[in-house]
């Protein structure tokens, strides 16, 4: 079963993330960039997948040049091969035109059998790719997935929203992204580390990947960051006075938050 | 030159400062104070090819050498779980079987160092003999077809979790006569030998021990490399325990500094952060600074030791006596940015006193390593 995993690096979530003042995109140069943790597990569940059925792993970025560090992480954790689209006029996509952009890029992989991703980017926040991706491709997406199963041509999904827990099924191919609760991603071996630099790493233009250049980039998106402004700082909150009643006053409050 | 660390090297350290994330400094000292073993750690750290980066690959190691496990043994460090016995172990007993054994001994520990399964000892200095390891007196003679070892070590780390120590001895020469350095296999259930801790005043989870031989009967092959590897086979192992001492002293140094900055920003007194007054941010930036300066000493020294420079001993003494000393001034430091809170168990930084102030007396001290620079770097006499 062959497995193409969607990966973005993201900024560290530990550090101070920005937009840049000119165009509102992510600042990427001030922050620490990693593979996004969600992306760890949907490797990691690739991977499980593999040793349980055969085939090959292939993750596939789009990102600039600095995004090879997210695909090499991918790689000395088990997968087999990467793909990475990288082009300046790239810059500013959206979620539409990046759904677009890694469909064709799924494209150049042969055999695919099934996508896996996580279900949201800790960056951007959309969580909307994985669908949009699967639309474009016309797979079945099964989104927000806390377990998967393969079993012959179909997969199963148990899939899990603030709505409740639903089990959900579909015909290979087809598309999966994973939420936290999936799995726990592995640790690179030291040997899995050496192994990943001699793996192969195809990067792509927008041309070899068959894209239009008026598809993508900030100036033909639909969508347009028109102004950002920094988090306001935590207020003070409400403060309960203990007069014997304390406890009761807590539950309210959170009862009223709908908490408990 | 080059300073920058390839891909490799650095995809390793993110990847064991995140497995040492994962345990932190409250696992370890939960370990060290309730008498139990970083076993967890070890044997993921093992499971994941950590302890076995230097061991070669044809015996299922990584096939680098001690920059990898320096590498490992500072990140460990630098996520508050310094690992006393990785300097023991991987780097000294490993070092000295794969450079040293015989074809034999090699196949026999060395996939088990490869994959951290094998936990060994090492023993070398004695009550009487201190650091000069050319007084030794525990001794081996001939017996039959194998050996008796008669003799006595103390500080020998963490023997209650190792299944057998690498006792350095000496061995009459069967053509002179004369003593000459040996290094023995020793299993620390053999009859005859006995290890008995010596209580001691710093947090760890390795315990010290006393080690004594009687007449113990050690078969022909627990002789490293035979009867003619000698000097040789016991310098191989003798750098790689500096350099990864220094690694582990420059990682705790690392995570001491990190700490104190991360109290003093966060720690308002009258308004401001305490970090924002220089008397508390200037003991800490000159820690950062001296940490660094030794971080680069230690990888100079490891890369030499890997090239097989001529310079390594130099290098290694360096390397040992400034993250010493940087360590003990990052704790210090942290310790003195956090007040009364830095003795305290709870902000676990207090803990790593012990482990610090022992690196400039172990595994050689502070003053025996500025007589090596002053004899051998600067030509001046011998004052001993």
């Amino acid at each position: 079963m062959n497995i193409v995993v969607l990966v973005k690096q993201v900024p560290d979530t530990n550090s101070e993330r920005r937009l840049t003042d000119s165009d509102h995109t992510l600042d990427r140069a001030s922050a620490d960039v990693v593979l996004d943790e969600i992306n760890e597990r949907a490797v990691e569940e690739a991977l499980r997948l593999q040793e349980a059925h055969g085939g090959e792993v292939t993750v596939v970025t789009m990102g600039p040049d600095s995004a090879t560090d997210a695909l090499r992480k991918a790689l000395s954790m088990g997968a087999d091969k990467a793909v990475h689209l990288s082009d300046a006029a790239l810059h500013g996509s959206d979620a539409v035109q990046t759904a677009r952009a890694l469909a064709k890029v799924i494209g150049t992989v042969e055999g695919v059998d099934l996508v896996l991703a996580g279900n949201e980017a800790t960056d951007g926040r959309m969580g909307a790719v994985p669908a949009m991706v699967a639309e474009v491709l016309g797979l079945p997406a099964l989104t927000h997935a806390r377990k998967v199963e393969v079993d012959g041509s179909t997969v199963r999904v148990e899939r899990e929203t603030d709505e409740g827990v639903a089990f959900v099924e579909a015909a290979l191919p087809a598309l999966v992204s994973v939420g936290e609760k999936i799995n726990e991603p592995r640790y690179p071996s030291f040997k899995g580390i050496m192994a990943a630099k001699k793996k192969p790493v195809t990067t792509l233009g927008l041309a070899d990947a068959g894209i239009d250049a008026a598809e993508v980039g900030l100036a033909n998106a639909a969508t347009t960051v028109v102004e950002a402004a920094p988090k306001p700082p935590r207020s003070g909150g409400q403060k309960v006075e203990d007069a014997g009643d304390g406890g009761v006053r807590i539950a309210e409050f959170l009862a009223a938050q709908k908490l408990i | 030159m080059d300073f920058q660390e390839s891909d490799e090297h650095r995809a390793l350290r993110s990847a064991v400062a995140a497995l040492a994330a994962k345990y932190g400094h409250e696992y370890w000292v939960e370990k060290a104070r309730s008498g139990e073993k970083t076993t967890e750690l070890w044997a993921e750290a093992g499971r994941l090819g950590y302890l076995g980066v230097a061991v070669p690959e044809e015996y299922g190691g990584g096939g680098g050498g001690i920059t990898e496990l320096s590498i490992v043994c500072e990140e460990l460090a630098a996520g508050g779980c310094p690992l006393l016995l990785l300097v023991v172990s991987p780097a000294i007993a490993a070092t000295v079987i794969a450079r040293s054994g015989t074809p034999e001994q090699r196949g026999t520990w060395l996939p088990g160092f490869a994959d951290g399964s094998v936990r060994m000892s090492f023993a070398i200095t004695e009550p009487d003999a201190g650091s000069n390891s050319h007084r030794i007196t525990t001794t081996a003679r001939r017996d039959g077809d194998g050996w008796r070892l008669t003799g006595r070590k103390v500080f020998i780390s963490g023997v209650d979790e190792t299944d057998t120590t690498l006792v350095v001895s000496r061995l009459a020469d069967s053509r002179t006569g004369k003593l000459r350095p040996a290094m023995f296999l020793v299993p620390n259930d053999a009859p005859g030998v006995e290890y008995q801790p010596i209580p001691m005043e710093f947090t760890s989870p390795e315990r010290q021990f006393t080690m004594f031989f009687d007449d113990a009967r050690l078969p022909e092959e627990s002789l490293v490399g035979g009867e003619d590897a000698g000097l040789a086979a016991l310098f191989a192992g003798l750098n790689p325990e500096r350099i990864t001492v220094a690694a582990y002293a420059c990682g705790i140094g690392r995570y001491a500094v990190s700490k104190g900055a991360a109290y003093a920003g966060s720690r308002s007194v009258w308004g401001r952060p305490i970090g924002a007054h220089q008397a508390v941010a200037h003991p800490l930036a000159k820690a950062h600074i001296e940490v660094d300066l030794a971080s680069l000493a230690t990888r100079r020294a490891a890369w030499a030791y890997d090239a097989d420079d001529p310079a390594t001993g130099e290098y290694a003494n360096s390397a040992k006596y400034a993250a010493a000393e940087a360590a003990i001034g990052a704790v210090d430091a942290a310790v003195q940015a956090h007040g009364g809170n830095g003795m305290t168990s709870e902000y676990g930084v207090g803990t790593l006193w012990g482990a610090v102030r022992a690196a400039r007396i172990a595994p050689v001290s502070r003053e025996m390593i500025l007589n090596f620079v002053a004899q051998h770097t600067l030509g001046l006499d011998r004052s001993y």
